[in-house]
């Protein structure tokens, strides 16, 4: 029977990018089912290029904040009023089922308010507290930062009841027009290779010289190359002092596109590169989406088996630490400028002290990361979280 | 004069007083000069009252600045009269047709604006305040509705001590109406002289019911003081500071525990600029008793801007210092005594004997009192020295008390209790009377509190808090040996004038009424906010009153007592701590929906 199912999804770029297997999960599973994605109004205009999604609504952040700060010394009728309005903007009737996939109170009250019953994130009750079994374990990873072999991505299929789809489709970005000086990129002859200069935290931050210092290396090792500077408004000043640092002689190869992009335009551009270099992002894991192949700087919290690129044939830089220091950010001291340069020509893969290279795979159980130079078998332990945590998605 | 008739008639039906009053004053309290633009200017004592090339667009734009803030329901109050230009302005985007009130303190600065040019029907909307102080506040207080201020600095400079007033009027009538309750962290200081102080506001907080979180600093004062052992200056500095500063982190953590409606912070306090900013981005109310000598602790400089409300002891010179530093809202708010500390004591024979003198003085052994103290011994009378910090001052051995040693509050009641006359006399790091002789020290409120007869050096703030039938003063030190012959031989006298002190302190300045004026100063100030919940208004049965009992809401404000505080985060409790095993309502959903955007702005950790 058709069901109407709201997919929550309220967190950033990059979890919105990390829903699509759990999308395409629900799809193959239940073709007749219509799927709404519930998404942060800033993301809806990418949320509808998801494959399988029927329609996208807003969630409107700013606008609960307002009413919060209207209603926070005194409650009235016509606060709750306002609210409910702002529910019913989203669905006049209730969803028959809402998958919630973030661990935020706000997303289970959401479903709570707009669906008959809700799956994903927690167990029962909205308020009951109960996580689910996906949820549980995604918690204590997260909490003992410890490594783990289930993706997020994939975490996501499982908080549905499902297990990874077998196919994932790339999002399709539709054509899309630059501006006009940056329309040459990935249309003119040249090795383009996407550079994400920013981070959202400052944590995972690379050093604007070790950024100048890659630029300057691949541009003369790789004549053809050309560096397109990826980041938003925020990130303008770090390409700017990019640039500034720069022989003028390579500034001809480098195209700064931080500030000037819509999200649409974002995922065109990010398709037009053959490489996008950068730290765990969401327009990483959007470079991933759209098809482009990604070298992942990992470091500070980021960790390759849990929020490595999705997809086959990625390369992760995996910065290493002593097992005693696992709970701390953790700050490389040197960078595999070179070693990455090297990727970008396919060329063979050197070691560097402190960081390991992972190579992404994906089969039923969804990604795997395999480390450089060793036989791409896939890790036991994932079969065995699985097995435990939902055991009729493991033969 | 055309002008003035035209805009009288306009009036004249609906305010006669005040037309009457117009009429009746001199006027050319302002010199009205053509602006740029060609509209009249003003400028009074050679200044600039509105702008001299636009008034229009200014006071257009001093009003789009002010609404802002202005609620549904509150009654504005603009201080500044001008030419009218600004309350013309804010008559025109006032949103919901909120009231606007114009407080007249002289009915000539009106006439001026009524004579420099022609005014619309805007006029008869605003409700003029005429009168003294006390009767300008009791109209606006009659209005019971909460009061929004905007104050046109540039014209309300002409009346600033008449605004002085009035505020001070409606301070007394607010806190004398005051029956919410509120929720009040005291932050106490490490050590010193400020501590009892911080004391005495918690008590007198709790004793007017509201719900006081005493962040009581003084139980790391061991571990503050195991640092003086470090030789090297620098280093101890150091030390003390970054254990400050974990004292300040700490603050904010008990304070994220049990969310305040204000922040109080008395002296000394371990608060460091850095997290005083964070409590007010997270909207937090702040405020610090400065129960200092600004003149001699100069921290202040440093954390001005970080306060939302001074309370300062001193008047005009320090509170025009704190808001060039940038302190926004600074307040007088002078010493007082705790009734249940500074109170008379019945002594026994012993007691009488072992603390009783006919002079006492009680304190550190400051310059200015090393040098006078002994001019003021003599064989006419017995004189007990009481206090440490005395150490060399050989010519005061013979009646210092107990070899020098720090006294305890208990020892000090018994001594003042005990003396005929008790020497007052404010520390100074001078050879003579303080150079600067502003602000009353608790000395003055403690003794007068105890029933005990003093002797004060003259301060220019004393006038205001007590009469000359109920305090004795001295201006030079010349005249202490004489006054104290005097007294000694007058017990009828020191009587009558220690009981009309200790009145007038049990009336008017107990640290109750201090604290009072504190919350009604910031309640003024936060109409919708401290203010509210001090009139009551957020109270489950105020609330309910404004809530339609066929709305959804009324059943959730129902599960509170009457009297009880109900705000967003007290919903969204209740209905957590209800919440396992049962299907919640839509609204009750609504209610967490909209708590949670609460918390993430507000939640301090």
């Amino acid at each position: 029977m058709t069901q109407r199912v709201l997919v929550i999804q309220l967190a950033r770029l990059g979890d919105l990018v990390q829903t699509i297997p759990a999308i395409t999960a629900l799809k193959k599973s239940h073709p007749d089912w219509e799927l709404d994605l519930l998404c942060p109004v800033q993301l809806s205009v990418l949320g509808r290029l998801l494959p399988g999604i029927s329609e996208v609504v807003n969630w409107d952040g700013a606008a609960w904040h307002r009413r919060a700060a209207s209603a926070e010394a005194e409650v009235r009728p016509e606060h709750l009023a306002e609210a409910g309005a702002g529910i019913r903007a989203i669905s006049e009737d209730l969803y028959d089922r809402a998958c919630v996939l973030n661990q935020h109170p706000r997303a289970f009250i959401a479903g709570a308010l707009l669906a008959r019953e809700s799956v994903g994130a927690v167990s029962g009750k909205p308020l009951s507290h109960k996580l689910s079994p996906w949820a549980e374990y995604i918690r204590s990873v997260a909490i003992s930062n410890r490594s783990h072999r289930v993706h997020l991505a994939d975490v996501f299929c499982g908080m549905c009841g499902l297990s990874p789809p077998n196919d994932i489709i790339p999002i399709h970005v539709p054509t899309t027009v630059l501006p006009t000086d940056l329309e040459p990129i990935g249309q003119s002859n040249g090795d383009w290779i996407g550079l994400l200069v920013g981070a959202g935290d400052q944590e995972r931050l690379v050093p604007i010289g070790v950024w100048e210092r890659l630029i300057a290396e691949c541009l003369e090792i790789r004549p053809a190359s050309r560096i397109v500077l990826i980041g938003d408004q925020h990130e303008q000043e770090r390409a700017q002092r990019i640039q500034e640092a720069l022989s003028p002689l390579l500034l001809g190869r480098v195209w700064d596109t931080t500030g000037r992009l819509s999200l649409v335009q974002l995922a065109s551009l990010l398709a037009r590169c053959r490489f996008v270099i950068g730290t765990d992002t969401g327009p990483l894991h959007l470079a991933a989406a759209v098809g482009t192949r990604v070298i992942g700087w990992y470091f500070a919290r980021a960790r390759v088996h849990e929020t490595g690129p999705y997809g086959p044939n990625h390369w992760v830089w995996q910065a290493e630490t002593r097992e005693m220091d696992r709970m701390a950010a953790i700050k490389p001291a040197r960078w595999p400028i070179a070693e990455t340069i090297a990727l970008l020509g396919d060329g063979a893969a050197a070691s560097v002290e402190d960081w390991s290279l992972w190579r992404s795979y994906r089969d039923d159980l969804g990604a795997y990361y395999v480390e450089s130079e060793h036989e791409p078998i896939e890790p036991c332990e994932r079969a065995q979280i699985w097995r435990q945590l939902q055991p009729l998605s493991v033969s | 004069m055309e002008y003035l008739q035209h805009n009288l008639e306009r009036l004249r039906s609906r305010c006669p007083a005040l037309v009457m009053a117009v009429r009746e004053s001199a006027g050319n309290v302002l010199t009205v000069t053509p602006s740029r633009e060609g509209a009249p200017s003003a400028t009074y004592q050679g200044q600039w009252v509105h702008s001299a090339y636009d008034p229009r667009t200014e006071a257009r734009s001093w009003a789009e600045q002010q609404v802002g803030e202005w609620k549904r329901g509150e009654l504005g109050v603009v201080l500044g009269v001008g030419l009218l230009y600004h309350i013309e302005a804010l008559a025109q985007v006032n949103p919901d047709h909120c009231r606007l009130a114009v407080v007249v303190p002289d009915p000539s600065v009106l006439k001026d604006a009524l004579g420099a040019r022609p005014l619309g029907p805007w006029l008869n909307t605003i409700i003029w305040v005429m009168g003294t102080a006390q009767e300008m506040a009791e109209q606006l207080a009659s209005h019971a509705t909460p009061l929004r201020f905007f104050t046109y600095g540039p014209a309300a400079r002409v009346h600033a001590e008449e605004h002085q007033r009035l505020e001070a009027s409606l301070r007394r009538i607010v806190a004398a109406q005051a029956g919410g309750r509120l929720h009040v962290a005291v932050v106490g200081p490490i050590y010193g002289g400020s501590l009892p102080i911080a004391r005495y506001a918690v008590r007198a907080l709790g004793e007017l019911g509201h719900r006081v979180t005493y962040i009581d600093h003084s139980v790391h004062h061991a571990s503050y003081q195991a640092f003086d052992s470090y030789r090297d200056e620098r280093s101890r500095l150091t030390v003390q500071s970054r254990f400050a500063d974990v004292l300040s982190l700490s603050t904010m953590a008990t304070i994220a525990e049990d969310p305040p409606d204000l922040v109080l912070a008395i002296a000394q306090a371990p608060l460091s600029l850095a997290v005083l900013q964070h409590l007010q981005k997270k909207k937090f109310l702040t405020a610090m008793w400065f129960v200092e000598n600004f003149r001699h602790l100069t921290y202040w400089q440093q954390l001005a801007a970080g306060y939302e409300y001074w309370f300062v002891i001193q008047q005009t010179e320090c509170i025009d210092a704190l808001k060039r530093a940038g302190a926004t809202e600074v307040h007088y708010l002078p010493m007082a005594a705790d009734p249940v500390v500074h109170r008379p004591i019945t002594l026994t024979a012993d007691e009488q004997q072992e603390y009783g003198a006919d002079v006492s003085f009680v304190g550190a052994g400051y310059a200015n009192r090393r040098r006078l103290l002994p001019q003021w011994l003599s064989k006419e009378w017995s004189f007990k020295l009481w206090g440490n910090e005395w150490d060399g001052a050989a010519d005061l051995s013979s009646v210092l008390q107990r070899n020098g040693a720090r006294i305890d509050t208990d020892t000090c009641m018994k001594v003042f209790n005990a003396t005929a006359i008790n020497l007052n006399l404010h520390s100074s790091s001078g050879m003579g009377l303080d150079a600067h002789p502003d602000f009353v020290n608790p000395r003055t409120f403690e003794l007068a509190a105890c029933g005990a007869f003093q002797l004060v050096d003259e301060r220019t703030l004393l006038s205001d808090l007590f009469s000359s039938e109920e305090m004795v003063c001295f201006r030079s030190p010349d005249e202490v040996p004489s006054l104290i012959q005097t007294w000694l031989k007058d017990s009828a006298g020191r009587r009558a004038y220690a009981e009309a002190a200790q009145r007038r302190v049990l009336r008017e300045h107990t640290y109750r009424h201090r604290m009072q004026d504190l919350l009604a100063a910031v309640g003024l100030h936060q109409p919708d906010r401290i203010g509210s919940i001090l009139r009551g208004e957020r109270s489950a049965t105020a609330l309910q009153r404004r809530t339609d009992s066929a709305t959804e809401l009324s059943p959730l404000l129902s599960r509170f007592p009457p009297g009880q505080r109900v705000e967003l985060k007290d919903l969204a409790a209740d209905i957590q701590a209800r919440a396992p095993g049962r299907e919640l309502s839509r609204e009750e959903l609504l209610v967490l929906m909209l708590d949670s955007y609460r918390a993430e702005t507000r939640d301090l950790l």
